[in-house]
């Protein structure tokens, strides 16, 4: 028999429904040079199919998928001169989205369009806006331009794409959840802040380095890493990543986007740049980012096996030492409501510092604790 | 997509703090002394001297970003001492 107080006390999980709009701002379709092969390609997302493609002036153009005529799909179809051609019956389409040539008809239907999306080329990579209103991307939000990715100085792109299934809330909570940098990507949090105002939302963190998960026979060790990483709009985060060495600071920018598939599946995409220094010539900052993509590569592995188990959650049970997870989901809000709907409480400034002292306490412990044990081990093992 | 209540909240809701430099009205919740959520307002914003100083550096290519007000750091202090702020956790780390 169960009595009425203790069924009282069971907390529900309150999970909703996933929301059936997607997200308003621009989202990375990935790197510029992926797509400027002069061929169709085509692009699942928001739940549509797109025909992204280059013309013989270089433009890249992105439309609806499939054509107005007998529903034909462009991606499959050819790239001639600045135009996509239909498959089915040659029907030409514009960048404008504009139906511009019927080959084999006397008149062109040229007031016919078909979906067009407005594009942005920055720093290597593409960029569509997506609006359930439709409005063209206001002024003032913009992607941030990235000095190392167009500098000689730098390293060039190292890009990776994958797909996640589940919805991609799950990746934006990364954003305050400082207790998961320990238990999931075994870092050591020893700063932490939080500032979301207006479409940008930050995290700044400091980590020093987990020497149980170190391999001794390394030779050069990483005393810590500095990030400022911060979403610019809903899917697009650049973070600003440095490297502490014992002899110099590593600079490192690290993307972090997505664009939705449907509801319940994302495409993850993340990119690398090193900075080539004194201590860092050409060869070994390649290495670097090749290493730090493979690194990246293992962290978002470890989220995607906790997100292939989690359930989504609403109402997360908080203890003083967990981020602003409510304040997040208010500001990630603004981009599934109308412009119109935008409530001050989505984009006014809120900060956040949170003190890690406590939880370093316990996390030095089990540290010290590994430690120990390798340490064991390995006299066993003469 | 309902946006919930901080369960946190219950124990210890935000309570209004003024800067005592500029007057921006803004919440506040300390967890303890070194962690702290500052709630502001677009009127604050407008009225924050160190926030209106930085506008106007970045529109010269400065690009450092505001973390925080030091004047209102101060009255957030202040605030604590008053006894005006409570701070959930008393005997939390400095």
């Amino acid at each position: 028999m169960t009595a009425q107080s203790e069924t009282d006390d069971v907390r529900l999980i309150e999970a909703g429904s996933v929301p059936t709009r997607f997200a308003r701002g621009w989202h990375c379709l990935g790197l510029i040079r992926d797509f400027a092969d002069g061929k169709p390609h085509q692009i699942n997302a928001f739940g549509q199919k797109l025909v992204v493609f280059s013309g013989e002036d270089g433009t890249i153009s992105v439309l609806d998928g499939y054509c107005r005529h007998m529903g034909g799909d462009l991606s499959q179809g050819t790239v001639k001169g600045n135009e996509i051609a239909c498959p089915f019956h040659d029907w030409r389409w514009g960048g404008d989205g504009r139906c511009k040539l019927v080959p084999y008809a006397k008149r062109t239907p040229r007031l016919a369009r078909t979906a067009a999306w407005p594009t942005l080329q920055q720093d290597g990579m593409l960029f569509v806006w997506n609006d359930p209103e439709h409005k063209e991307p206001p002024q003032d939000v913009t992607i941030p331009r990235i000095e190392g990715a167009t500098s000689d100085n730098w390293t060039d792109w190292h890009w990776y794409t994958t797909v996640v299934h589940t919805n991609c809330r799950e990746i934006i909570d990364n954003v305050v959840d400082m207790a998961h940098f320990f238990y999931i990507h075994g870092s050591m949090p020893t700063h932490f802040k939080n500032i979301f105002e207006g479409h940008v939302a930050t995290q700044y963190m400091k980590s020093a380095g987990r020497p149980d998960l170190s391999d001794p026979e390394e030779g050069v060790t990483i005393l810590g890493t500095t990030s400022l990483a911060a979403y610019h709009g809903p899917s697009f985060m650049v973070d600003e990543l440095t490297y502490h060495y014992e002899d110099f600071d590593q600079r490192t920018v690290l993307i972090n986007c997505h664009y939705p598939i449907d509801e319940n599946s994302f495409v993850l995409q993340y990119g690398i740049v090193v900075e080539k220094n004194p201590s860092m010539p050409d060869e070994l900052a390649v290495e670097t980012a090749v290493a730090l993509g493979d690194f990246v590569k293992m962290g978002f592995e470890q989220d995607v096996e906790i997100w292939r188990s989690k359930t989504r959650i609403d109402n997360p049970l908080l203890v003083e030492e967990d981020g602003p997870v409510y304040q997040l989901r208010r500001w990630y809000e603004q981009f599934y409501v109308d412009v119109a709907d935008v409530a001050s409480d989505m984009v006014d400034r809120f900060e956040f510092e949170l003190d890690t002292t406590r939880p370093r306490e316990a996390w030095m412990k089990e540290v010290e604790a590994n430690v120990a044990a390798r340490a064991a081990m390995s006299d066993s093992m003469r | 997509m309902a946006v919930r209540y901080d369960n946190r909240l219950d124990d210890m809701p935000m309570v209004p703090v003024d800067c005592l430099r500029c007057g921006a009205a803004v919440r506040v919740r300390k967890s303890c002394w070194s962690q702290t959520s500052v709630q502001w307002t677009g009127t604050a914003l407008g009225r924050c001297e160190e926030r209106c100083t930085l506008t106007q550096l970045a529109a010269h290519g400065d690009r450092s970003l505001f973390l925080a007000c030091s004047a209102l750091n101060g009255a957030i202090d202040d605030a604590v001492r008053a006894g005006t702020l409570p701070v959930v956790d008393g005997v939390c780390s400095d």
